[in-house]
């Protein structure tokens, strides 16, 4: 990895220092809500979701399409890198900002769930689950954000990926695997979690790969 | 070996309602282009060509030697580019991106970034999402002379400056070609900027090159010839005139190869020669090449 790239890189963590800082606030202090009652769990888990979720779109809005709209896109294509460079340094960039908020609230969650007693560490295996599934959607957000051109086209990943959450816990929740299990004293890592894990990392990759073969390869970028 | 800092050669790039066509262009070390055209020419196309922001569909660019696109990451190592489309990195201040600047490219001059700060009455403390436009483009032509590249590709810098700034800004690239191993290619569709700064001059319009020479050449040979003709006597045939309006006995023809036998051809009717400005120049040769291709 080149010089330029290293510092494009170090660019995205600063130019999305507030957003990362913020959301890993958000995202700790969600999980310290949850353990204040029933009710608070559920405001806490809510709140921490929409922080991981809403996290994830700003960098994709603000680092890709914003820096495209206020024509900041020309002063970093004037840097001396290929548009192949260009699309390495803004995914691992983006993706180290949204790491730190994700890696800090979701090591929070599991630490809420194996060290609070009114929490079942059956819990554990679908949280799990849930946060890999919300890196994977970020993954997809940005790979959309960097390939659709248009404002419009982004915004419409985003409110796809926004369904997803929905219809993974709607579908994902309620698989024998998993439910029977959830509200149980220990966590069972099933055949039901790790298929579902291995679905969702292999989303991941392809969509944290895939910019690399069609965007990087993109003739024209402004 | 290509010594050139900048050629094109016939480059065609499609867009659905606009087409640049067979575009060459040639720039030498040391070397200052105007690169003229009215709005929606093909200006910032061929610019963004330059830099490797779009690909061409057909054609040959290379830039310091290297091939664009596919070597584009060393090819931009040596050229400064402003837009006055572009803007810096709104979350970060001038003296951030003077910094970034700094770690990316060894040749950072701080001594003259400084001065150029002072020259632009830039504060670097400021906020690139606070600056006005002039501030902006004031901030990104500090950010590409200070590391001093061998090339510099300017599109419209001085569009919406006030005349202050744009005198500031034109000072400052006539000072970057006392080295004449640098060299400049500055679009714009101010002719008065590009009458006095740059030695040659490419025409463009309508996605084609309608012209290219050095400015002495333009002015030169472009005049306007005023004539009055004697009731019932007609003109000549006569060569190289591009325009021609006709008011009663009163006759204005436009050449684009002056010369005195021209005048001896036309005979004693003329009554005077005029010298054009880059701008009427400029007007005449579009609309003579729009004329000509039926536009």
């Amino acid at each position: 990895m080149n010089l330029v790239i290293r510092k494009l890189i170090a660019k995205e963590l600063y130019v999305n220092r507030w957003f990362v800082a913020g959301g890993t606030f958000s995202g700790a202090a969600s999980v310290l809500i949850a353990m204040l009652g029933k009710t608070a769990f559920n405001i806490g888990a809510l709140t921490w979701l929409t922080t991981i979720i809403a996290t994830g779109v700003m960098l994709a809005l603000y680092g890709i399409m914003n820096e495209r709209k206020e024509h900041a896109l020309q002063f970093v294509l004037s840097l001396p890198l290929s548009i192949a460079g260009y699309v390495r340094a803004k995914m691992f960039g983006l993706a180290a900002s949204f790491l730190i908020m994700w890696s800090v609230s979701c090591a929070a969650a599991l630490l809420l769930v194996f060290a609070h007693d009114g929490v079942p560490d059956g819990l554990a295996p679908y949280l799990v689950l849930l946060c890999v599934f919300m890196l994977a959607n970020f993954a997809v957000v940005l790979c959309g954000a960097l390939q659709a051109l248009t404002e419009a086209l982004t915004s419409a990943v985003i409110i796809v990926t926004n369904m997803g959450v929905s219809i993974f816990m709607f579908t994902v929740g309620p698989l024998p695997g998993i439910s029977a299990h959830m509200w149980g004293p220990a966590p069972v890592w099933n055949s039901t979690f790790w298929t579902v894990l291995g679905c969702e990392l292999a989303v991941l990759v392809i969509a944290f790969a895939l910019p690399f073969f069609l965007a990087a390869r993109r003739r024209d970028f402004v | 070996m290509n010594d050139k800092h900048l050629s094109m050669h016939r480059v065609r790039k499609n867009y659905r309602f606009f087409t640049l066509d067979d575009v060459s262009l040639e720039l030498e070390p040391g070397q200052i282009m105007g690169f003229v055209g009215p709005n929606g020419a093909g200006k910032s196309t061929t610019l963004r060509l330059a830099m490797g922001m779009v690909a061409p569909d057909a054609g040959e660019i290379r830039v310091l030697g290297c091939a664009m696109p596919a070597d584009q990451a060393a090819a931009k190592r040596d050229v400064g580019f402003v837009s006055a489309e572009m803007r810096l990195l709104p979350h970060a201040t001038i003296e951030w991106h003077m910094n970034f600047m700094k770690a990316i490219y060894p040749e950072w001059d701080g001594g003259y970034a400084a001065t150029l700060v002072k020259r632009f009455n830039l504060r670097p403390e400021q906020n690139a999402r606070s600056l006005s436009l002039g501030e902006h483009v004031k901030a990104s032509l500090l950010l590409a002379l200070a590391r001093r590249p061998r090339l510099l590709i300017l599109d419209e810098p001085t569009t919406g400056l006030d005349p202050v700034a744009r005198h500031d800004v034109l000072s400052e690239l006539l000072d970057v070609l006392r080295d004449e191993r640098r060299s400049i290619l500055f679009s714009s569709h101010n002719t008065v900027d590009v009458e006095r700064i740059s030695d040659s001059i490419t025409f463009i319009d309508r996605g084609r090159i309608v012209d290219s020479n050095n400015k002495e050449d333009f002015l030169d040979r472009w005049r306007r010839i005023h004539l009055q003709l004697p009731p019932g006597s007609s003109l000549p045939e006569l060569p190289n005139i591009v325009g021609r309006v006709t008011d009663g006995q009163f006759v204005t023809l436009t050449t684009n190869r002056f010369s005195e036998g021209l005048r001896a051809l036309i005979g004693p009717h003329v009554r005077e020669v005029q010298r054009m400005t880059l701008e009427e120049i400029f007007v005449a040769n579009v609309m003579h090449h729009r004329e000509a291709r039926g536009q």
